[in-house]
């Protein structure tokens, strides 16, 4: 399958500062890639350094195939889309004529506008002024411009952090369905939730560096302990394992009707991440 | 450079929808306005009293505005969005410089006839006129570029403003204190010396040469707005 990103070995020195060290991970087309980390981990340098607002200090950054420093030209930014957590939105504007400036800058019929607030359920509120708009309605407006012109790889820096549940899952399926249509998303978030429903693989980034890789399946059974923990109806609590001890045990609470609930063990992405690296992710 | 005319286009009527709803920044232009007109009563009829509102609008129209209007797309990050569409440095330089310059020119003729100024050859004033307000927009680029707040945008360009707009009267000193002669050079003296001569016997290099001072200043300022946009749009 085509490569979409490939980073190999990126370096970032902010003065004497290293921000990311030996970064590599590659994205296939129409992957859903999750980048996690705490705040100041490196996610945002590397969206900057794939789509060129900074230079990078070392290694190999290539999106389609192509030098990141190349992503400058008009006819590669019409290639992506980005949402950052800097709306960038024109407040005295309403939300129609910012999604309208956007939509004659990348050339597009004026329908775009529609299929676009329509993609994050704003259309009926399109004559409000930015200025008026509550912090979750600025996020949908500027996904909004940044899946407008469809774009082949879309960076979204955080995207449900200030939506309601309805809005998050309004947003979820209309990624999904973008998705669906070919295009790769490259998402960096704090959560771990949004990162195990949407991303087919996932990075954990901590200090600039890459910790683990790999889809959040994987990783659950890499860093599982494939245990179950049966709750029984005298409220006491047992963690068994695979094996024929285990078994009979949980055949005789079950022979004697002593079974409340039985559930996993299975870590959540956030577990793993603290397992990893030792820290939360906040 | 990729240029696309669709693209200058929207970026002139944002900035025209967005300035027309800035009540601070767009109350400026009556300024120069109420001047020439105050000069008009007061039965002003020299060159250097004509072209005090003129050089105001430079000042506070041209280089202000334009100053300000890059600080609020960088305060408020419009200005990295614009970057990150498809909207090339020409296209965002231009569309953002056009509006501007369309608002100067027809400032500086309201200006004109207020002050009841009625040039002895207007085509060459109007030449350096056009060529001025090309300077001052690249000042105010360059100042709204050093700024990172409207709020210190107004304060950096608050010395630009005087020494361009306020710089040909250093020269009444210049008998006194020889060094302030330099002032001569500055393109706002430029374009006094040229109208001054235009009143009288002139011959081609009496605005030969201001015209061509005008686009040395110009030419300077462009490229220092060029490459200070690079520096400063790329962390």
């Amino acid at each position: 399958m085509e490569t979409v990103i490939d980073v190999q070995h990126l370096k970032k020195d902010f003065n004497r500062e290293t921000a990311l060290q030996d970064v590599s991970f590659t994205i296939k087309k129409g992957e859903i890639f999750g980048f996690l980390g705490p705040s100041g981990s490196g996610k945002t340098t590397t969206i900057k350094i794939l789509t060129a607002q900074t230079e990078k200090t070392a290694g190999e950054v290539s999106l389609f195939n192509r030098p990141a420093h190349e992503m400058k030209s008009s006819q590669n930014r019409q290639r992506f889309g980005i949402l950052t957590d800097n709306s960038g939105l024109y407040t005295r504007l309403s939300i129609e004529e910012n999604l309208l400036l956007y939509s004659s800058l990348y050339q597009l019929p004026n329908i775009a506008v529609k299929e676009a607030l329509d993609f994050v359920n704003l259309y009926a509120e399109r004559k409000k002024k930015v200025n008026q708009l509550s912090k979750g309605m600025i996020q949908r407006v500027t996904l909004a411009r940044a899946i407008m012109h469809k774009p082949e790889l879309l960076f979204l820096d955080e995207p449900t952090s200030a939506l309601d549940p309805v809005n998050t899952q309004h947003i979820y399926n209309g990624l999904r369905k973008l998705n669906d249509l070919g295009t790769t998303i490259f998402l960096t978030t704090h959560d771990m939730s949004e990162a195990e429903i949407l991303c087919d693989r996932v990075a954990f980034l901590h200090q600039g560096k890459i910790r683990a890789i790999g889809s959040p399946n994987q990783l659950k059974k890499e860093f599982g302990d494939e245990t179950l923990t049966v709750e029984l109806t005298n409220g006491q609590c047992e963690t068994i394992k695979n094996g024929a001890h285990d078994a009979q045990k949980l055949y005789d609470w079950m022979q004697s009707n002593a079974v409340a609930r039985i559930y996993t063990n299975e870590p959540t992405l956030g577990d793993i991440f603290m397992q990893i690296t030792g820290s939360d992710l906040i | 450079m990729n240029i696309s005319i669709a693209r200058i286009q929207a970026i002139f009527m944002k900035d025209y929808k967005e300035f027309s709803r800035n009540y601070a920044v767009s109350v400026m232009i009556f300024l120069p306005l109420i001047l020439a007109f105050a000069y008009n009563k007061m039965g002003t009829n020299d060159i250097d009293a004509y072209f005090l509102p003129i050089n105001l609008v430079f000042a506070v129209v041209t280089a202000y505005v334009q100053c300000c209007l890059i600080a609020e797309e960088k305060e408020k990050n419009t200005l990295r969005s614009l970057m990150l569409s498809p909207a090339s440095l020409g296209d965002i330089l231009i569309g953002k410089s056009l509006f501007v310059f369309i608002v100067t020119i027809v400032i500086v003729s309201l200006s004109i006839f207020l002050v009841g100024y009625e040039p002895a050859n207007l085509f060459i004033l109007a030449i350096a006129l056009l060529l001025s307000s090309v300077f001052y927009i690249a000042l105010g680029t360059l100042c709204g570029l050093f700024a990172k707040t409207i709020m210190e945008a107004s304060i950096i360009v608050l010395p630009v403003m005087f020494i361009f707009s306020f710089g040909p009267f250093a020269l009444t000193f210049a008998s006194v204190y020889p060094v302030l002669d330099i002032a001569k050079w500055l393109p706002s003296a430029q374009l006094i010396l040229l109208a001054d001569a235009l009143e009288g016997n002139y011959s081609s290099m009496d605005y030969i040469v201001p015209i061509l001072t005008i686009i040395a200043w110009s030419a300077v300022a462009w490229l220092a707005t060029g490459l200070i946009y690079k520096k400063r749009m790329v962390d």
